[in-house]
């Protein structure tokens, strides 16, 4: 079981003193909380990607390298590559140089991006967005897997001879885990490849999140890439702990009730109990997260998100102590131990290559 | 078994819009026969359930209840109060949360409510064009009740007798077909391909 934070980076006011960080002062913490991560023992780091004010991760695979410097074992993915209305051939030679630097630790999720006007910015139409996902997808696929590539589709111009550089890191691509949180094709598309599927997990409840789970399963056995327990997939979550569950709720309110995503809509309380949000004592956030494997069966990795509607730095950090101390080596316990044992791990750089080693070998 | 719902937008208590909606139920269940089953969901009920939706992009669980049951009807009656001429905002916030999938093709009865009959229009200039727009196959009486009505004989009763036959007669002769569950059967990635190739 992996183990992670996702971060969305917004740049928010903290409600509690007015203050807004700068957006220099909001970059460099997501990099002391992308240490902080791999220092308390987590095993991910994801950003999102964002063309807008007020965030600031426009650039991962910038972010990424810079952090891939300063770790040492962290695996670094996103939440999430915009598949849309990047250009695939860009992302195939972005993050195969990301990985070249960070000695394989990376993986992505890809996502198609839900702000209507960052579409036109780059040259597209968000209604087009279910295609555009699986045609650049189809392509990003070819060009980390074919050394030459011929390809003419709807999106992009043409491409005849086209050698993506570099190749990616030992002949395997990076491993890719498709997010979204209610289109049944995306879930369709994961299983279709045997890629990974990623459900952010925090803004909706835990019915829908079972259901696209289940889809994915069930369609990745389909497709012949294994039994449907045996796919790969990826949770968000969300929370805040204190070792008195009263002071977690009381610190967090502020934060909640003015934040951007769901100020002024249901109480703390209401959407606590509606979501995975879970505002209280490490041994509530235990309790809840070990609650995820019921709907969504043995998954693979989860990650928290943390830093957001204007926390500050200084907290951020003493939940991630928290959870490194107090939550993770619990879950992992637990975890490990209801896992059966032909339910596969969360691939990674090295159990690919493996992979790939094991099947020239026998062919 | 004909599932009928029908939404009342009315906000007061008691609310004559909540009246115009059972005289509409109850003259279409008459129609309908025992076989019908007849809900009347109030929004009142729901608000801060349908505001907090517009806010955070998901149904609480009460609110995804009702809209499940409208998803499942045969048949909807819709009754709102007239604000400033046109439907409440209580109606149109409820409306913006309703899957737009899950009106096409639903046979539909339109009613309102209002202080005077010169509103009656509301029925058409405001509530056909939404409807229209989700594809939903709207009877042609629509029943318009003003203060004036609750009276003397302005023939009301006729009119409600007349758009609950209609109704009822659209609901029996479209046998519901069962809905594709795209969660239990999904477009095959093969035609997800060719269709984004040839779209």
């Amino acid at each position: 079981m992996q183990f992670g934070v996702f971060t969305v980076g917004d740049v928010t006011p903290d409600p509690t003193t007015g203050r807004t960080p700068t957006e220099a002062e909001r970059i460099k913490a997501t990099v002391a909380i992308a240490r902080k991560a791999e220092e308390v023992g987590m095993d991910v780091f994801a950003t999102g990607e964002h063309h807008n004010p007020p965030f600031i991760p426009s650039s991962p695979t910038t972010m990424l390298g810079y952090i891939a410097a300063q770790t040492e074992r962290l695996i670094l993915s996103t939440s999430t590559t915009l598949i849309t209305t990047n250009d695939p051939v860009k992302i195939a030679e972005d993050y195969a140089m990301l990985q070249h630097l960070a000695d394989g630790r990376v993986d992505l999720v890809l996502g198609r991006g839900n702000q209507g006007p960052v579409y036109p910015w780059f040259g597209q139409d968000i209604r087009q967005g279910i295609p555009l996902a699986i045609e650049n997808y189809a392509l990003l696929h070819r060009l980390w897997r074919e050394d030459v590539v011929d390809w003419q589709g709807r999106f992009r111009t043409p491409l005849q001879g086209f050698t993506s550089t570099p190749r990616p890191l030992d002949g395997v691509p990076p491993f890719v885990w498709h997010g979204s949180i209610r289109s049944p094709e995306i879930a369709e598309q994961a299983a279709y490849y045997g890629d990974g599927f990623f459900h952010n997990h925090i803004f909706w409840p835990a019915e829908h999140t079972r259901r696209m789970v289940e889809l994915y399963r069930n369609r990745f056995e389909h497709y012949g890439h294994g039994k449907a327990d045996q796919a790969i997939v990826g949770l968000g979550g969300q929370t805040f702990i204190r070792h008195n569950s009263q002071d977690a709720i009381k610190e967090f309110r502020p934060y909640f009730d003015n934040a951007p995503v769901y100020g002024g809509g249901p109480s703390l309380e209401d959407f606590a109990a509606q979501t995975p949000l879970t505002v209280g004592s490490p041994q509530q956030v235990i309790d809840r997260t070990l609650g995820f494997r019921e709907y969504v069966g043995d998954y693979q990795r989860q990650l928290f998100l943390l830093d957001h509607a204007g926390l500050p730095l200084k907290t951020v950090l003493e939940q991630l102590d928290l959870l490194g101390e107090e939550v993770i080596p619990v879950l992992r316990k637990e975890l490990d131990a209801r896992k059966p044992e032909h339910v596969p791990d969360a691939p990674t750089h090295d159990s690919r290559r493996a992979k790939q080693d094991e099947e020239e070998e026998s062919a | 078994m004909t599932r009928i719902l029908a939404i009342s937008a009315g906000l007061s208590q008691p609310s004559s819009t909540r009246m115009l909606a059972d005289r509409l139920v109850t003259a279409t269940g008459a129609e309908l026969g025992d076989d019908a089953t007849i809900d009347v969901v109030e929004l009142r009920d729901l608000a801060h359930d349908i505001t907090d939706n517009l806010l955070t992009g998901f149904a609480n669980p009460r609110l995804r209840e009702v809209l499940d049951r409208l998803g499942a009807a045969d048949g909807l009656v819709l009754v709102t109060p007239t604000f400033t001429a046109s439907y409440s905002g209580l109606f149109k916030s409820f409306m913006d949360v309703v899957d737009p999938e899950s009106m096409a093709d639903k046979p539909v009865l339109v009613a309102a409510t209002g202080g005077t009959e010169r509103h009656s229009l509301v029925l058409d200039h405001a509530l056909r064009p939404l409807l229209a727009y989700l594809r939903a196959r709207v009877v042609p009486t629509a029943v318009y009740a003003a203060s004036g009505d609750w009276g003397g004989d302005t023939g009301l009763d006729r009119r409600i007798a007349r758009a609950a036959g209609e109704l009822a007669d659209v609901v029996r002769g479209r046998p519901a077909e069962p809905k594709t569950d795209p969660f239990t059967d999904p477009t095959p990635f093969a035609e997800l391909l060719r269709e984004t190739a040839t779209q």
